[in-house]
């Protein structure tokens, strides 16, 4: 019995249209059951998230046949009446299941070996599974998946290092500062990239959190959502002797920090390091600060390249991750179904392939 | 094996502690950590045909095998690299091998080219004291060392954090504040075992066989003493970070490059000048 996969994703489809396919998660054991007494599958699992819609089915039918009923079961269910293209997506034995591990490994994602999808990939499972909806086929294609995940994030680097602003921002505060647990930040412009790092440091450990921004009221608005305490904006110098990371965004057209202004707080500091993070454009930070002394400064275009170059490390692991997932797919679709003893164990090797 | 001399089998050793500090150069450049395992088990191997080595040399001598200035410099050698692998045996710590490699190196080139007459111990201390004299003080070279290693290190990692390197990033070294700790810390444990190989030379060497006053090693052991202290003092009170390293790295070079002419330049340290003892033939 082949399995197939049907669906839509952020490569095929923009948002407008994968939203109106979107299964809410309690809906989904409804809609399996109707496929099942359709006869369109024998087992079914159906993943829903905010990049992809995807039926993954063992079914009996020929997959021609399979493809275009399941197209229109999943049309007519969402009352679907515009024209569709290239829209969805239709794959059958080897590539449903080789598409499966990449989605579980996160070679499919939008940010590139990203984990949230293994966990999302494992709660559609869970949910068919408690409803009865997977079997033999399934059971073993899935478990599969959560093992290649598992061994792809071990034996390459497609997960490693960050790729957005803020996690690029904290990694370099975790390459500096012993711990970030004892460390203050200062966020000085409360905009929404300074709170992304703020918050990227807050999940890093950092407890001891400043806003300074020209609207008061703003600076004490993020202050209480991050935890933290709002300074006036005139005033941030004052507690600078204390602060070891400044992310810095304000609108003002001219440096906010420069050399002049540096130099004498940095004395007060006693040789302990300060991260800058201008994430300004216009930068608020004089770039000659970086050249003193324990002072490490990052604009927005040095964290973006750290970011890009991440990324680009990432690329270049896709094709020793396929080469794994090619075999594992092999390995899989010439082995046995599995029984349902192993079905259980099965789980609880998935359950650890995410903790690991 | 069991042919070779002990000498033999430390160059072996210096062999392999050589192509770790050449494996060490790639893996500087691409950092890795499956290569950090291969040069883990390379100095693993060096540091067990080095034990061996001592092993021989110690039954040659029938006694402990730090008699001689070659002695000594391969112990500091030992006790480096013994802490280097007990570090290394957390995975995440298996990289500093790629800093110690080179250097572990070095000192294992300068001890095949030192003499190794075996000397009465002059100066002469009363009971065990000796021992402890020469333990305290090579393991003081070794924790400098290693103080060193991680100089070298925070200077490597707050560069790169500097440029703005991604290797600065994907390194796995720990953050530059610790790094700046561990030097710190290492300069002072040695600077305590300095103090007390000095303590114990001064109270319990036979006064009555050389004069402490005009010997050159002694003058440049309280020079030595001076600048570790003075080192110490200027981390508390001025210098912190990439100035601190520097010094640490500097002032362990200082040592390493004047320890044996300083030996030389003394009567009482001087292998030259000694007596040689008798040493099992087989084993020269």
């Amino acid at each position: 019995m082949p399995v197939v996969v049907l669906g839509l994703s952020h490569h095929s489809s923009p948002v407008t249209v994968r939203e109106r396919f979107a299964f809410s998660e309690a809906r989904i054991p409804a809609v399996l059951q109707s496929m099942r007494e359709s006869g369109l599958a024998e087992e079914a699992v159906i993943l829903s998230t905010c990049n992809r819609v995807e039926m993954y089915v063992a079914t009996s039918l020929e997959p021609a046949k399979a493809f275009a009923e399941l197209q229109d079961f999943l049309v007519r269910i969402h009352d679907y009446r515009d024209p569709l293209a290239d829209e969805i997506y239709k794959k059958s034995e080897p590539e449903s299941v080789e598409h499966l591990f990449k989605v579980a490994c996160g070679l499919d994602s939008l940010v590139l070996g990203e984990t949230e999808i293994l966990g999302q990939l494992k709660k559609a499972y869970d949910l068919a599974l408690q409803h009865q909806h997977t079997g033999s086929r399934l059971n073993k294609i899935f478990q599969r998946a959560f093992n290649v995940a598992k061994q792809v994030r071990t034996e390459t680097n497609i997960q490693r290092g960050s790729v957005s602003v803020g996690s690029v921002a904290a990694e370099l505060a975790e390459k500096i500062f012993s711990s970030l647990s004892d460390r203050s930040v200062m966020v000085i412009g409360a905009g929404d990239t300074s709170e992304k790092t703020a918050r990227a440091l807050l999940s890093r450990g950092a407890k001891h959190i400043l806003v300074s921004n020209r609207s008061h009221d703003r600076a004490v608005a993020l202050a209480a959502d991050l935890g933290g305490r709002a300074v006036g904006f005139d005033d941030w110098a004052k507690e600078f002797a204390r602060i070891d990371i400044i992310i810095s965004s304000t609108s003002a057209p001219g440096y906010v920090i420069d050399r002049a202004k540096l130099v004498p707080l940095i004395k007060l500091r006693r040789g302990d390091p300060l991260l800058l993070i201008d994430i300004a454009v216009p930068r608020d930070i004089e770039p000659e600060v970086n050249f003193l002394e324990d002072v490490f400064l990052y604009n927005i275009d040095d964290l973006q390249a750290i970011a890009a170059d991440y990324l680009k490390q990432r690329r270049n692991e896709i094709e020793h991750c396929e080469g794994i997932i090619r075999e594992k797919a092999r390995g899989v679709l010439t082995t046995r179904p599995i029984t349902a003893n192993q079905k259980q164990s099965g789980l609880s090797s998935a359950s650890s392939a995410m903790h690991p | 094996m069991s042919s070779l001399t002990d000498r033999q089998i430390f160059g072996i050793a210096v062999i392999l502690y050589g192509i770790s500090a050449v494996y060490s150069i790639f893996l500087l450049r691409r950092e890795t950590r499956r290569d950090n395992r291969v040069n883990y088990f390379l100095l693993l191997a060096a540091f067990l045909a080095h034990s061996y080595s001592m092993v021989l040399s110690g039954f040659s001598l029938a006694s402990c095998p730090i008699k001689n200035l070659y002695g000594a410099t391969t112990f500091v050698l030992w006790t480096m690299v013994a802490a280097y692998l007990l570090v290394g045996s957390f995975h995440k710590l298996r990289f500093l091998g790629a800093f110690a490699s080179p250097l572990l190196f070095g000192i294992g080139v300068f001890a095949l080219f030192t003499p190794r007459h075996v000397s009465e111990a002059v100066p002469n201390f009363t009971g065990g004291w000796g021992s402890l004299h020469i333990a305290a003080f090579t393991l003081a070279y070794a924790a400098w060392g290693l103080s060193a290693v991680a100089g070298v290190m925070y200077l490597t990692q707050e560069r790169d954090l500097k440029m703005h390197k991604l290797r600065a990033i994907l390194s796995l070294m720990p953050p530059i504040q610790r790094l700046e700790m561990v030097t710190n810390r290492l300069l002072i444990a040695g600077f305590v075992l300095f103090t007390i190989g000095l303590g114990v030379s001064v109270t319990f060497a036979h006064k009555g066989e050389f004069t402490m006053r005009g010997d050159f090693k002694v003058i440049w052991a309280a020079f030595v003493w001076l600048l570790y202290l003075g080192l110490i003092l200027l981390r508390w009170k001025f210098w912190r970070g990439r100035r601190f390293a520097g010094s640490a790295i500097g002032a362990f070079a200082f040592v390493l490059l004047t320890f044996w002419g300083s030996s030389l330049m003394s009567p009482s340290h001087d292998p030259r000048a000694m007596p040689e003892t008798k040493t099992n033939p087989q084993r020269q």
